[in-house]
């Protein structure tokens, strides 16, 4: 509604240049410290690469996204017609099926965690602790 | 139908998107056609052919229906569309890239081009260009470079001198080359010689050079300086030079645009065709080049002009809100050029790309439903016909389908088309074919697009969506009429009402749509608001009102009443439970069960159901003894049994902690946490039902007695202001500390008639009975408040505008009806009526006034809140914890070490202090649903000693320290308690064997309770993936939409304004340099002697020379003159200001006045005479005038930038001793910590920008922590700090402040596509285009804007398949690998 007015030009406009250019100083000396640190050695991001089983540091605990994600997953398969890994009764919602298929860790899906450096940790259903479902 | 999204590797994915500049090269490759003519069709007026090489040409594609492309032969719907190119007669200059063009020009030699840097500064900088990747950085070396070239004015290649270039608006570029040259220097004289000749035959040219020299830099001459800019100095320029180089932003020709973009359409109104804008600009273009191309021979002048317009028609094609002067804007109509098309709300960015329509979505009105269950949503059976899901035909549901297509579309739960597996692609709709057939064919894999069932998922949305809760996901039930219906208790969280708002309701189409709603966006997911944690979803209104009734202690049932108000709630899932009624509470004359009874037994209906809650709390008009207070305002809840207590909205409403179905929710989780809230919606409206609630004219009438009462209160209120007022006209009212006589009467009446109306309110609550209708929805919270009650009642009160009495909008008098001046409460605005007792004309015409601003306040308001929010979210949009629990940007950058400091879920916490447990209550918890009896209590040390003990165990290894010490510190508290109570009752006596059993507690009560803490901490650690950034901008940005009215202004200490509401919370986040109230807030060394403050005041506050002074006077002596100023010493000691006449004259020495030191003289301790300055021009007269009117200005002691500073009193000294502190008015922090007698170290301002440069980055991240919580309370709103402590960390991430604006945003990301999505579109994508910047999609924007999924959530992780696999088979040893097997080789055999 009124932020249409706010993304014109005619607001800012008028102290813009005087932050730009009070900015300027600071913005320099960050770009020292970078000539500094070109003798820096970076260590080398792990992209791409397995974390051990025994060296994984993330939880324990499945995530409530993981579980989301884990479910969908698994419900769209089944609703595309994939053997079922347990007994169902009268359920034909995919998703109550995945559902109980989590629930009794039969579903065959390894979820691989990213860390912010690029390796991953790969961690099975059954090893995960599912928790408040 | 919507596809699926798949996540393979095999289709293309976009990983990141490069700009740049296009080069007349590039264009001609890029286009399938050269457009020369300007004629839009040919000149056969009825075939309609576009004009060969025209602007329409079918070779760029079309723009019909019953036409296809000549390039590509599709049709419509299917050709992409291809680009043609025009050559432009001249060059010009691209109006996007015309900052960059003239930065270019700044940066490099107007004669040799190279780059106007020291030949040694060269390959560093070089270097460095070359080597930057981070755009920010790139930016910023760009910016240095320039400035640094700026600053050259001879070109150290060739040695030509260089001016300063500048822009002439609307498109020129002048260099003023000598412009810091003086005049008759040998190289200007020598310049000029150069137009001898022409001066001789021009005499106007003369003129022209005497002045400065400009010169005008065409295009041309542009691009060919660009052309010989070395190769080795490009990096210079910051430009990529794979993507772009300086001479391509000089533009030779244009890229013309395919024709889908720019529809030609047949007007069916008159005859011809409508042109798009972009059609008609280009159009205009060629015809300008054809001019300018036959003209080449005429008049310089004439081709002058061409050239000048076809460069604005160029510019507007791309840009047409340039301003240009008004004798060029050619009578232009507003056009839509490129910029337009992509920039603001509706443009491309933010109108289509971020924000796309949708298909399977409903609208309607909404209306309340308590018998449906929290999570449902009642849907009408029209909407439910029309919205499909593509279900997939498996065995499971195969018989189910088949009944679906039986049903075909116009029965409800049926099928609208069926999507057989063998034809892909192909739709049979269920309307036109044989049911029963098709219901019988169906094969696994088809799929049936069948009706929104009863079960289903569907996201339910209602504007404004300010936080998460706003769209969450419900089960449908289809239900007959035509409203959407759901549980009232759900209205809070999408701040919904029934006054004809309308909802949204999506089907999400997929299974794993479907299950990502069902997990994350379920109404029991979203039952507690990540803003502080509190219950959002909660009884309201006539469910609070019908359990505040039945909860009554006055409340009786008999078996028949009993049993038929419990049996209300066997419906649904409930309706084979089995309900023990407790025995009677009263067994004779009758059998009688109280409220409460039937209340406990909603809560847990039988003694199998597992809920037991226990809950101890109070209510706020508690009064004392516990269980005994008269307004049963201590509530007890034992295992689910309400002992004592009324229930109100504290304990069953939204917004608390210390609620009932917070705790079931704690301790049983969401889904008994909402059943109960269904069961107690359906309870209490059915009790209401019976027995009947209503307001009437009765419940508002006032007695006589509190009319009496009134009287006397208006009375004696009226009599107290004519006091005042009298006091003030004598000049006898003591003024208030920094106020003026005028201000103090204003604040003094104000406070008498606040008191009035209290009292009248609160003589009428005391009236009331305890039956009134009014009273009791206040009581319990669920409408109205005891003010409400009693402007209905007794008395209206004050009305305020802008916090104030009300103003004078006419001469001195507020309306025509009072005397001028009159400063009596009914002329200013007070109400002594009730609603009830109807207003005079004049009270009447103050409650709009207020009203009024009321209105205006919300709606001014709202729209500022929008923009607020919507530049937070775009700022923390891309924050989520990472799987290393660190929280992180797109860029992968740190923001914070650990969520919040101890990594810690808002949503979960229950301690009341920030702690992830209330420890108390759940001890309470464990000791009352274990009794362990046959277990013997533990003692104090005992519970100590084990506690300890079992804490160091190993399972405790996780618990952070902070939790830890919690918890140690608790269960010292316990320990000790438990002490004490032994102690008490054995003191004199030999303990009874019960005395034990007081504050009893066992060993596995004590193990399960330290078990409990441990799984609670666990649980209330932040899910690595959440997108905690998001959740921090609406819960800050949400309550902001709630600070109404009473925003601008709040009355702090000592009469002291300090800023609140939005308008201070934008200046935090907006990160000002200067804001409107600036205090800074001094600890004083010695804060206990009101003397020593004084003193300290004395040094900060700005004090003028006039202010001290008795007199100034001017005195004529026969021969001298001068001017006479009397100290006022008595005033000097009383400020405790440190002067004396000596300080006084040298501050007067050093002021701005410029006077001679021997002109001032102490003539005596309190005598100061300044004599004119004799050596001055002007006459020593008008010196004196000029002197007597500015020496009284001259500062004498404290700082300029302080304008008033303000001794507080704080009381809560020890001892009871009151402490002193300074608060200043005004900027300068550093001074005032340098300030004598001012404790530095314990001095702060609440100006973020003034702390930042006198203390630093953490201190000025501490102070928007502190002010942003500060502002909150004080509206009492509250926010989890953690929210307060990630924006805060956000704001300095960077070693600088930066605000929640475009600056800071442009600071703060590298995407463009983020930038440019937010505000200054066209801007940014230029930038990035010179820059030949890549922008890789990571970040939230650019996924959606590309329609990829985004990377937090659910988008942290990838899945993959575990298939089993299948053991190696064992391989067979060939007899080839077993070297004894091998014959030796004989080589000698072979020969």
């Amino acid at each position: 509604m009124a932020d249409e007015e706010f993304d014109g030009d005619d607001v800012g406009d008028d102290f813009e240049e005087v932050e730009d250019d009070e900015n300027l100083d600071d913005l320099q000396e960050g770009e020292e410290d970078e000539t500094q640190n070109q003798y820096v050695e970076l260590l080398g991001a792990g992209e791409g690469q397995a974390v051990p089983t025994q060296k994984r540091i993330t939880t324990p605990y499945m995530t409530k996204y993981e579980r989301a994600r884990v479910l969908g997953t698994r419900a769209l398969q089944i609703a595309m017609c994939a053997p079922v890994m347990v007994e169902i009764d009268a359920e034909s919602d995919p998703l109550q099926i995945a559902a109980k298929e989590l629930r009794e860790r039969k579903i065959p899906i390894i979820i691989r965690r990213y860390l912010p450096d690029g390796s991953f940790e790969d961690w099975g259903i059954d090893e995960l602790i599912i928790s408040d479902f | 139908m919507k596809e699926q999204y798949r996540e393979t590797d095999v289709v293309r994915n976009i990983l990141d998107i490069q700009f740049g500049v296009l080069s007349a090269q590039d264009m001609q490759q890029l286009s399938h056609a050269h457009i020369v003519s300007s004629d839009l069709y040919s000149a056969n007026k009825l075939a309609r052919e576009p004009a060969p090489h025209g602007v329409l040409d079918r070779r760029m594609g079309t723009s019909q229906k019953d036409v296809t492309c000549e390039t590509c032969a599709k049709d419509l719907t299917d050709c992409i569309g291809h680009y043609g190119y025009l050559d432009l007669a001249r060059p010009v200059f691209h109006v996007g890239y015309f900052k960059n063009t003239i930065h270019i020009l700044q940066n490099i030699c107007k004669v040799c081009a190279h780059v106007l840097l020291k030949v040694k500064d060269k390959p560093g900088l070089c270097e460095q260009a070359k080597r930057i990747t981070s755009y920010l950085h790139k930016k910023a070396l760009y910016k240095r470079i320039n400035e640094l070239c700026k600053k050259m004015s001879i070109c150290p290649y060739c040695g030509a001198r260089n001016g300063v270039v500048k822009k002439l608006p609307p498109l020129k570029v002048i260099h003023e080359r000598f412009r810091n040259v003086k005049k008759g220097d040998p190289i200007i004289t020598d310049y000029i010689s150069q137009f001898e000749t022409a001066s001789e035959y021009n005499k106007d040219l003369e003129s022209q050079l005497s002045t400065t020299v400009v010169e005008f830099l065409n295009p041309s001459q542009v691009l060919d300086l660009f052309e010989r800019i070395p190769l080795d100095d490009l990096p210079l320029l910051c430009m990529d030079q794979q993507y772009s180089h300086p001479k391509d932003l000089v533009l030779t020709r244009l890229l013309v645009p395919p024709n889908c973009i720019r529809p030609s359409v047949i007007s069916e109104l008159k005859s011809g065709t409508n042109e798009d804008d972009i059609t008609v600009m280009l159009t205009e273009i060629i015809f300008l080049n054809n001019l300018i191309n036959n003209r080449s021979t005429g008049k310089v002048q004439s081709v002058q002009d061409s050239w000048e317009h076809l460069q604005l028609h160029v510019a507007f094609l791309m840009n047409s809100e340039i301003s240009v002067p008004h004798d060029l804007s050619m009578a232009r109509k507003s056009t839509r050029g490129f910029v337009q098309r992509l920039k603001g709300k509706q443009g491309r960015f933010r109108g289509n790309l971020s924000g796309k329509r949708v298909d399977f979505s409903s609208r309607t009105v909404i209306s309340p439903d308590p018998n449906l269950r929290i999570n449902e949503v009642g849907v009408p059976i029209e909407v439910a016909k029309q919205l499909t899901y593509p279900e997939m035909v498996t065995s499971h549901n195969l018989a189910l389908m088949r009944q679906l297509v039986r049903n075909g579309p116009d029965v409800h739960p049926g099928a609208l088309f069926v999507k057989p597996r063998i034809s892909p692609g192909v739709k049979k709709s269920l309307r036109y074919a044989h049911k029963e057939k098709t219901a019988m064919e169906l094969r696994l894999g088809d799929v049936i697009e069948r009706h929104l069932m009863d079960g289903d998922i569907v996201l339910y949305n209602r504007q404004p969506s300010l936080h998460k809760m706003s769209i969450m996901s419900h089960r449908v039930r289809v239900l007959p009429w035509r409203t959407f219906r759901f549980n009232e208790c759900v209205c809070a969280p999408y701040n919904a009402d029934f006054d004809g708002d309308e909802m949204n309701l999506h089907l999400p189409q997929t299974e794993e749509a479907r299950a990502e709603a069902l997990t994350l966006m379920a109404v029991t997911s979203n039952l507690v608001t990540p803003r502080h944690g509190a219950l959002i979803v909660g009884a309201t209104q006539d469910f609070l009102t019908g359990s505040y009734l039945l909860t009554q202690k006055d409340q009786f049932f008999d078996k028949e009443h009993a049993c038929a108000l419990v049996n209300s709630i066997l419906a649904g899932k409930e309706a084979s439970y089995k309900i023990t009624l407790p025995p009677p509470a009263i067994m004779k004359p009758k059998e009688l069960w109280t409220g409460k009874q039937i209340f406990s037994t909603i809560i847990r209906p039988n003694q199998a159901y597992p809920v037991a809650c226990n809950l101890t709390a109070r209510r706020k008009d508690y009064t004392r003894g516990e269980e005994l207070c008269s307004n049963e305002a201590w509530i007890v809840l034992r295992n689910s049994e309400l002992l004592a207590g009324a229930l109100d909205k504290s304990l069953l409403g939204s917004g608390s902690k210390k609620n009932l179905f917070y705790v079931i929710l704690k301790d049983y989780g969401k889904e008994h946490a909402a059943d109960a809230m269904w069961r107690v919606a359906r309870v209490s409206t059915f009790f209401l039902m019976n027995c009947g609630f209503s307001i009437g004219i009765g419940d508002v009438m006032p007695g006589t007695g509190l009319l009496a009462r009134k009287h006397e209160l208006l009375l004696d209120g009226y009599g107290k202001c004519d006091g005042f007022i009298g006091q003030l006209s004598e000049g006898t009212l003591h003024c208030q500390p920094g106020c003026s006589a005028e201000e103090t009467l204003e604040q003094l009446i104000l406070k008498e008639l606040s008191t009035i109306r209290d009292k009248a309110g609160k003589a009428c609550v005391m009236e009331l009975h305890k039956t009134n209708a009014a009273l009791i929805m206040a009581l319990s919270g669920s409408k109205g408040s005891f003010i409400n009650i009693s402007q209905m009642i007794a008395c209206v009160g004050q009305q305020a505008i802008g916090g104030k009495r009300v103003p004078n909008g006419f001469d001195d008098r507020a309306l025509p009806h009072y005397e001028r001046h009159s400063k009596i409460p009914a002329a200013k605005g007070f109400v002594s009526n009730s609603f009830f007792s109807g207003m005079t004309p004049t009270e009447f015409f103050f409650h709009t006034m207020a009203g009024r601003e009321g209105l205006v306040d919300t709606a001014v308001k709202t729209s500022e809140t929008g923009y607020m929010q919507r530049r937070l979210v775009k700022t923390l949009e891309d924050l989520y914890v990472a799987y290393d629990m660190t929280v992180r940007n797109s860029t992968q950058d740190i923001i914070q070490i650990q969520y919040g400091g101890d990594g810690l879920d808002p949503t979960e916490l229950e301690g009341n202090n920030g702690g992830p447990v209330d420890l108390e209550r759940v001890l309470d918890h464990i000791r009352a649903i274990n009794p362990c009896t046959k277990e013997d209590p533990l003692s104090g040390p005992e519970v100590l000693q084990l506690s300890t003990k079992y804490l160091a165990d190993d399972a405790f290894k996780d618990l952070s320290q902070e939790f830890k010490a919690e918890l140690r510190a608790f269960m010292e508290k316990f320990s000790k308690r438990v002490e004490k109570m032994r102690a008490r009752l054995s003191k004199d006596r030999t303990p009874h064997p019960m005395a034990r059993h007081i504050e009893r507690l066992t060993l596995t009560q004590l193990i399960d309770f330290l078990n409990l803490c441990l799984e609670r901490y666990q649980a209330s650690v932040m899910e690595p993936g959440t997108a905690v950034g998001a959740l921090c901008a609406q819960s800050i940005g949400e309550p902001g939409t709630q600070m109404t009215l009473k925003t601008f202004h709040f009355a702090g200490v000592a009469a002291m304004n300090i800023t609140l509401g939005v308008p201070r919370i934008l200046e935090i986040i907006n990160a000002s340099h200067t804001i409107s109230t600036p205090i800074i807030t001094a600890k004083l060394k010695e804060d206990s002697d009101p003397e020593k403050a004084r003193q300290v005041k004395g040094r900060v506050e700005k004090t003028l020379l006039g202010e001290v002074c008795e007199y100034l006077e001017e005195v004529f002596l026969p021969d001298d003159c001068f001017l006479l100023l009397k100290l006022a010493m008595d005033r000097i000691r009383l400020l405790k200001l440190e002067v004396d006449a000596y300080s006084i004259k040298y501050s007067i020495c050093t002021s701005k006045l410029k006077i001679k030191e021997q002109d001032v003289c102490v003539e005596s301790d309190t005598i100061i005479t300044v004599r004119p300055s004799r050596t001055k021009a002007s006459a020593m007269y008008y010196q004196l005038q000029h002197l007597k009117q500015h020496l009284i200005k001259v500062i004498i002691k404290g700082l300029p930038s302080v304008s008033r500073a303000v001794i507080n009193q704080n009381d809560t000294g020890p001892g009871g001793k009151p402490k002193y502190e300074l608060l200043v008015e005004g900027n300068n922090l550093r001074e005032v910590i340098a300030t004598y007698g001012v404790d530095g170290t314990r001095c702060t301002s609440n100006n973020t920008y003034e702390v930042f440069t006198c203390l630093g980055i953490e201190a000025a991240r501490a102070t928007i922590i502190r002010e942003i919580t500060v502002t909150m309370e004080t509206h009492g709103l509250s926010v989890d700090r953690r929210h307060i402590m990630l924006l805060a960390d956000l704001m300095t991430c960077r070693g600088q402040v930066l605000g929640i604006t475009r600056h800071g945003l442009s600071k703060m990301k590298e995407s463009t596509l983020m930038l440019a999505s937010f505000e200054k579109t066209a801007d940014h994508l230029f930038d990035a285009a010179y820059h030949g910047q890549s922008n890789p999609i990571k970040g939230v924007s650019d996924c959606i804007i590309m329609g990829k999924p985004m990377n937090i959530g659910t988008g942290v992780f990838k899945l993959l398949h575990n298939h089993q696999r299948e053991p190696k088979p064992r391989t067979h040893s060939l007899i080839f690998d077993h070297p004894q097997m091998h014959i030796p080789l004989a080589l000698g055999g072979w020969s």
